[in-house]
């Protein structure tokens, strides 16, 4: 994957650098100097990431009360397994991120294709698309929430619904419609930035392909799957890793739009979970033996991910 | 102008031509209604009355245009101070960022000193572990440092620190130092240059488009960020927009609550209108290439 | 500059620049004593009223200048901390981050969360007639519950117990006897249904079921019914019986069998109020300082609003939740410094004619006087005599609207053990009935017996 090229330059393994001098103290002092370099963000990853990682799984096995803290063995996870909202935040977490990957991933895709296509109102366009990230994401879940979402006919899209004759809907108060409500508002919300970086993919395919497969008699659905899709298919696979990281982490859409827990637990998702323990319910060590759990299951996924992408190879 | 999908000529004749303006047309107009119809309900809404937005069906354009709730949204949510905190946090984000993850990328590209791709393999680790997995520890350990004792609780810091430990625009960066190649560096160390000069006046230059990338980067992560500043700025004083409107919302009625939205809106709109040019051009040309 | 001293200076500049970040925010915590040189002694204190609610924080102001102009030894650094001064969420986060104000306000559910947190000071020794001149008049009933095993940790200034909150325009509207309030839940369903005739998108009855304010008055619903929520002993659920199934089905009657309950639902604490505020809710189940949140805060109107008592099954409820909020003070302050809280205390809270209860100057501001709660002394002291007094000479509300409240008192009960954490799961349960038509009541408090229960075992 070419990602980031210096302007005129191949992306090619560097050639180790000449070493002129190959004397021992200049080496030491060489790779000094290179750990002075890193040393700041070294610091940070140290405190921020694998500091706490270490720390999460020490927490785990933990309980703390009235500042004392003691081992407790298997006692957070049995606890948190049995929370009888623990399978329904799996559940809610998952059919989450497999919709938002159907609708919130292959949409900005084809957005992206059509808009490459037109020759005109292409920045008005892009603006356009682009406007929603602008919003704080806080404000851009509470005009859903208040507006398009209201259940009685008074919101924006019980009104359109009605004036065509379609059926309303209770949006976040019906249990089915829970989580797609999420999407829709979720894919809005985000959607300007997949297409920009598709867009800008898209750019770099060379025209001769399209010219050769349309000489090859290739309609244009067969143009996009044999020269689109191929020639993107790398920043395709990054971004659908990425967007499956994040989706699994869907937070601030319940606590926004589903007041948290949603009707019945039908917003609940792990991440909500994590936040309930630790911070509503006081059960910090719960919370980190969750967040644990959820390390585990996205360390599964992404070697099952790894090896399906690297097959394909 | 490069051939894409569909050719040029195809646009031009007859069927064509007349299927492309029928396309653009809806795509123009379902654009408009999609993107700006919820920003337009936004801020006409915001003028509204309690009664008004509870009316069925609701109205287009507000009878009693109510400015007050603008009004009471800029006075009580202080959103002058949410965002002078949230541009504060954003500007030292893009300065820690570039300062320390430039400067690990260099290393970990041109130098290379000894367990280099340890670190870089231990730093693009944490790709994949969502922010949320680290949530409690991470913040066990803001609000009691490990060895000093120090509380990073409302203080800048706690969202500057953990944002340089971003893996990946270090590895964003490495690969651009990567593609510069090494025969400038050796004629800077041949002239004496020192590793830092090499950086300063070799490498940044060349490294405007990916520079300019990361600083978006980092500005977008501090914009869209939530429960994380929620934890870590609880006092009013210290928060960012989007969790400051989160917890007026509850005690606040929800006109006010969207007004102060738009509000909160507008400055990065403006900015985005002033900078649209760059920000495209610099995701299109210096960015993701697949 | 030769080579390596542009090597060491830039390892150096990395270095400092480090060690400098961290030097800067170390210099929070430094100041502990809370004395400076002069001998003054600063305490900070939260739950400042926000900047929406101007008489408030004016009269909060004033106050703060008074009491240093009679203090000048003692100064108050307020810190709000938006407009509901407990957030669960919040609150736990400041906890858990040792980031609460030296003075800080807590509900009284909070008392086991905060001695777990191990962030509360024991007051014991430091109150008396000297710090808080009216203390032996403050009802033992609200000592007590800040109490735990013979040692005090916080000081009661609120307090409050809830009825039927109901708008009497809307009751005259549907033609409906605005002086005489529906007394059981029967009549409370058949006002709410005339109401909800009325049309406009009016709910006749509304109800929370989200942000944990649903199992919230699920509790003081089922309070009326004489249920309980936790077993005796604090370790089990004990909702899920007749009287838990009755406030469900009551709930479900209404939402479902009569559409009294408007569509919006998933409703908290400002969602509810913002519809009662814009004339949109017939009644609702909330204490006095209701009204006063639906005026100042969400753009209603006094002469609206008025109270019956807690509905009950059949004939008077069997008992109605009471709780109320104090102020907590911080493990580690300096003798000097809780001495100067306690002052600030007594003197903004419990003091008849000053602070909250200065009711002359609130009587003209919009802002209640004469509300029956709160009744923070005892009865028969000379404090509650006098603050009585004070509220019914500069009464601005009709303390008539109150009267069928005041005459039909209901037994208090406080709230359960761990109550956040339990209304949590309760949310579930309304959220449920008033969500889904074909909600299983039976199912619903078996699932939440089941995360109570859970819930406890692990809390204990």
């Amino acid at each position: 994957m070419a990602i980031m090229t210096a302007p005129g330059t191949a992306t090619k393994p560097a050639p180790a650098p000449p070493r002129t001098v190959s004397k021992k103290g200049r080496k030491v002092r060489d790779n000094l100097t290179g750990h002075a370099f890193l040393l700041g963000a070294v610091f940070c990853f140290a405190l921020f990431m694998w500091f706490p990682m270490i720390r999460g799984i020490v927490m785990s096995f933990q309980r703390t009360r009235r500042g004392e803290t003691t081992w407790v063995g298997w006692d957070n996870y049995s606890r948190i397994i049995a929370d009888p909202s623990f399978w329904t935040a799996w559940k809610n977490t998952f059919l989450f991120t497999a919709l938002a990957l159907v609708v919130g991933y292959v949409l900005p895709f084809f957005v992206a294709i059509l808009l490459n296509e037109l020759r005109h109102a292409k920045g008005y366009l892009r603006i356009l698309v682009y406007l929603p990230v602008m919003l704080p994401p806080a404000s851009a879940l509470f005009l859903f929430k208040y507006y398009a979402y209201d259940p009685s006919e008074a919101g924006l899209f019980n009104a359109i619904l009605k004036a065509l004759h379609l059926p309303t809907s209770e949006w976040m108060q019906s249990p089915t419609m829970t989580i797609p409500a999420m999407v829709i508002a979720s894919t809005w919300m985000n959607l300007g930035s997949a297409v920009l970086i598709y867009l800008a993919s898209l750019q770099n395919i060379p025209g001769e392909l399209y010219e050769a497969a349309e000489l090859d008699g290739a309609g244009v659905w067969r143009r996009i799957w044999n020269v689109t899709i191929p020639q993107t298919r790398l920043i395709l696979a990054l971004l659908a890793m990425l967007q499956i990281v994040a989706t699994m982490q869907l937070f601030i859409e319940p606590l926004i739009l589903a007041n948290g827990a949603g009707t019945q637990d039908s917003a609940t998702s792990v991440a909500y979970l994590i936040y309930q323990h630790g911070f509503f319910q006081n059960d910090l060590n719960g919370a980190a033996a969750l967040g644990v759990i959820m390390l585990v299951v996205l360390a599964a996924f992404s070697a099952v991910y790894v090896r399906l992408t690297t097959k394909q190879d | 102008m490069t051939r894409t999908l569909i050719s040029q000529a195809q646009l031009q004749r007859g069927r064509g031509r007349f299927l492309y303006w029928t396309v653009l047309t809806v795509v123009v107009a379902g654009f408009t209604l999609v993107f700006l119809g919820p920003l337009y309900w936004m801020v006409t809404g915001a003028l509204k009355t309690g009664q008004e937005i509870a009316q069925t069906p609701p109205t287009l354009w507000p009878h009693d245009p109510q400015l007050q709730n603008y009004a009471d949204a800029w006075n009580n949510l202080d959103l002058a101070k949410l965002l002078f905190n949230t541009f504060y946090y954003a500007a030292g984000a893009v300065f820690f960022q570039l300062v320390f993850d430039t400067a690990a990328a260099y290393a970990l590209s041109k130098l290379r000193p000894v367990l280099g791709n340890v670190i870089l393999g231990l730093m693009l680790a944490t790709l994949m572990i969502p922010a949320m997995v680290l949530i409690v520890p991470q913040y066990v350990t803001a609000i009691d440092l490990p060895f000093i004792h120090v509380n990073l609780l409302d203080s800048p810091w706690a969202i500057w620190l953990p944002l340089v430990a971003n893996a990946f625009n270090i590895f964003l960066l490495k690969r651009f130092f990567d593609s510069i190649p090494e025969d400038l560096i050796a004629a800077a160390q041949v002239d004496g240059a020192s590793p830092l000069r090499t950086l300063w006046s070799i490498i940044l230059p060349m490294s405007r488009p990916i520079l300019g990338v990361v600083s978006i980067f980092a500005v977008t992560a501090v914009w869209k960020d939530f429960l994380w500043p929620k934890l870590v700025m609880p006092s009013p004083e210290t928060r960012t927009l989007s969790v400051g409107i989160y917890a007026f919302s509850g005690g606040t009625p929800m006109n006010v609550v969207i007004a102060a939205s738009v509000i909160a809106a507008i400055p990065t709109v403006i900015i985005f209108l002033i900078f649209q040019r760059n920000i495209m051009s610099g995701l299109t040309t210096g960015s993701l290439k697949g | 500059m030769s080579v390596p001293q542009y090597r060491k200076a830039a390892a150096f500049a990395l270095a400092a620049g480090l060690g400098f970040s961290l030097v800067a925010c170390s210099t929070k915590s430094s100041d502990d004593s809370g004395t400076d040189a002069s001998g003054k002694v600063t305490i900070t204190v939260d739950c400042q009223p926000v900047g929406a609610q101007k008489e408030l924080l004016a009269n909060w102001n004033a106050d703060v200048a008074e009491f240093e102009k009679q203090n000048p030894d003692i100064s108050i650094k307020s810190v709000s901390v938006g407009e509901q001064c407990n957030n669960p969420p919040d609150f736990t986060a400041r906890l858990a981050g040792g980031t609460m104000t030296d003075v800080f306000y807590g509900y009284m559910t909070d008392l086991q969360q905060v001695l777990d947190s191990g962030q509360a000071a024991d007051i014991t020794s430091a109150v008396s007639k000297d710090t808080i001149p009216t203390w032996d008049s403050v009802d033992p009933a609200l000592k007590e519950v800040f109490t735990d095993e013979g040692k005090l940790y916080a000081i009661p200034v609120k307090n409050y117990s809830m009825g039927l909150v109901y708008n009497k325009a809307l009751f005259k509207k549907a033609g409906l006897d605005a002086e005489n309030p529906p007394k059981t839940w029967a009549e409370v369903r058949s006002a709410a249904k005339k109401i909800a005739g009325l049309g406009g998108g009016v709910a006749g009855f509304s109800e929370y079921s989200a942000g944990n304010t649903g199992g919230w008055h699920f509790t003081a619903e089922i309070y009326s019914q004489g249920g309980k929520v936790l077993s005796e002993d604090g370790k089990k659920a004990a909702f899920n019986d007749a009287a838990g199934k009755q406030v469900l089905q009551n709930l479900k009657d209404m939402r479902y069998g009569d559409n009294s309950m408007g569509s919006r639902q998933l409703l908290q604490w400002g969602d509810l109020l913002t519809n009662a505020g814009a004339g949109k809710v017939g009644m609702f189940i909330g204490a006095p300082d209701a009204t006063q949140a639906i005026v100042s805060q969400f753009q209603g109107k006094y002469e609206d609003w008025a109270m019956g008592p807690m509905p009950g099954q059949d004939g008077a409820a069997k008992g109605t939740l009471g709780g109320g909020e104090g102020y907590f003070f911080k493990k580690g302050l300096s003798e000097a410094q809780v001495k100067a809280g306690l002052k600030w205390i007594a003197y903004q809270k419990l003091t008849p004619g000053k602070g909250q209860l200065d009711y002359v100057r609130a009587k003209p501001q919009n802002y209640p006087v004469g509300l029956p709660q709160p009744l923070l002394f005892s009865n028969g002291s000379e404090a509650q005599k006098q603050e009585l007094d004070l509220r019914k000479a500069n009464a601005n509300v009709d303390t008539a609207n109150f009267k069928v409240f005041e005459d039909n008192p209901v037994a208090i009960v406080g709230e359960p053990r761990n109550a956040q954490a339990i209304y949590a799961v309760l949310d579930s349960a309304m959220s449920g009935v008033l969500t889904n038509p074909n909600a299983n009541i039976d199912s619903l408090l078996k699932t939440a017996e089941e995360k109570v229960n859970q819930l406890q075992a692990a809390g204990s």
